[in-house]
């Protein structure tokens, strides 16, 4: 009676052992309450918008250009984080959230560690506000931007926890905040961009400019379903302004096959297929006034 | 009464060791897999593929994801499968429905990973991940900038 007992007591440890970890996400809270409303019916599929979502560009490659054109470092470019106390419904929280990831972004590429501790604080402050504070490590975010060794592992944590956040958002029934985030990302990137083409005359940025015709173009998309709330509303308003500046922009392309190479040891292909943006000088200053107006509109409290 | 005493000492380890001999997941690999990618490269955006075995006489699972490449940029596409996955992970990108490059060539079954691209064309790319004779996985692919 006393071996089955045992037996018994040892084989529910053993079965309450076999468990598979179960990710961070698990347990989250869920019941968030939006300043927004879902809408009842999106009109674009919502495999569609995740697919849109997905494929929008990382602040960190508009970043690295900047860098490599060899514009110095500025904090004159990056929105202040004075006023993050004064962000205090969900879509504020969620576009300022992309615009502060963009300039993390910026900062991870210069490897401003002084200036990446006061932002790490306002997207701790805006994640949490959100309930998404939990994809951020602060403790080990702050302790690796202030490690001058850690730069590298500060800009992969940033990254991917951006990343993860968008997936947990569109997931959890919360894509409108995904698209806010993505869209404050993309204007803040955007405005970094004309700062410095307004500065300085570089081929390379210029055409990279004209290129976010496309984006923005998705950026509409995966916002139009949701345009029946006030704040996607009046954001799709000033998205509009800056659209009609760049519908005047002309992008053709080329045809022409891969080569394979190798390059320090491994196979690089290059695409001889080319995609050439005409962009005058008036239109590029057009879309440098308006980016400036909208953004700074945008993120004005 | 030896026995009891063996039950227990077994019952324990079961219960301790099962709690630190976790399968390796697929999230568990992003930050390794982008760490082994990362020379000359900043990680960008990873992939977690999970796929079961493909049916007999149908298609082999594919996972699919849409990016935005940059001309002028040099990506790096790699993959790593987990140890536990019976299928080893295939990264393949395409332009609309042009192969641009695999992973690994079928015919020669030789590996290619990671690989660079060189953009000359902005615009939507796809990456399909999926196992070789379509056996089942779980892999993370990831995409990385390469710093000039």
């Amino acid at each position: 009676m006393i071996q089955k007992t045992i037996f018994f007591l040892l084989l529910y440890a053993v079965i309450s052992s076999c468990h598979s970890r179960k990710g961070k996400l698990a347990q989250a809270d869920l019941d968030v309450i939006d300043s927004l409303e879902l809408a009842a019916n999106l009109q674009v599929s919502e495999e569609a918008i995740d697919e849109i979502i997905q494929s929008v560009s990382s602040p960190v490659e508009m970043a690295a250009l900047i860098k490599e054109i060899g514009t110095p470092f500025s904090m004159d470019y990056l929105a202040t984080t004075d006023y993050v106390d004064r962000y205090n419904t969900s879509s504020q929280m969620a576009f300022s959230l992309g615009i502060f990831g963009a300039d993390l972004g910026y900062l991870n590429i210069y490897k401003n560690n002084v200036q990446i501790v006061d932002y790490l604080m306002a997207i701790n402050q805006l994640a949490n506000g959100i309930r998404v504070g939990h994809f951020f490590d602060f403790v080990r975010l702050n302790q690796l931007a202030t490690s001058r060794e850690g730069i590298d592992s500060l800009m992969y944590i940033s990254v991917s926890s951006f990343n993860n956040i968008d997936s947990y958002l569109r997931e959890n029934n919360r894509g409108h905040l995904s698209a806010l985030m993505i869209t404050g990302v993309w204007i803040e990137c955007l405005y970094l961009a004309t700062r410095v083409a307004s500065e300085t005359s570089n081929p390379l940025l210029n055409e990279r400019i004209g290129e976010q015709k496309l984006n923005l173009h998705n950026l509409l998309l995966i916002l139009n379903p949701y345009k029946d709330q006030k704040p996607i509303a009046d954001l799709l308003t000033q998205l509009d302004e800056v659209k009609e500046v760049f519908d005047q922009v002309e992008i053709t392309y080329e045809i022409g096959v891969p080569e394979t190479v190798e390059k320090n040891g491994m196979v690089m292909i290059l695409q001889n297929e080319k995609s050439i943006v005409k962009l005058t000088d008036e239109q590029l200053q057009k879309i440098i006034n308006k980016t400036e107006e909208v953004r700074n509109k945008l993120i004005a409290i | 009464m030896i026995r009891i005493l063996v039950l227990i000492i077994f019952g324990f380890l079961f219960v301790f060791t099962g709690r630190f001999l976790q399968a390796q997941s697929p999230t568990d690999l992003v930050e390794q897999c982008a760490n082994e990618a990362s020379e000359n490269a900043t990680y960008l955006k990873d992939f977690v593929v999970k796929l079961a075995e493909a049916k007999p006489g149908s298609k082999h699972p594919i996972a699919r994801y849409p990016l935005i490449l940059s001309k002028n940029n040099v990506y790096r596409f790699s993959v790593c499968t987990t140890e536990q996955s019976e299928g080893k992970a295939v990264i393949r990108l395409y332009d609309s429905n042009h192969l641009i490059f695999s992973s690994y060539d079928e015919d020669t079954q030789e590996e290619f990973n990671p690989f660079n691209f060189l953009c000359r064309k902005t615009g939507i790319y796809h990456v399909f991940i999926s196992f070789i004779d379509g056996k089942p996985g779980e892999a993370v692919g990831i995409l990385s900038y390469v710093t000039k």
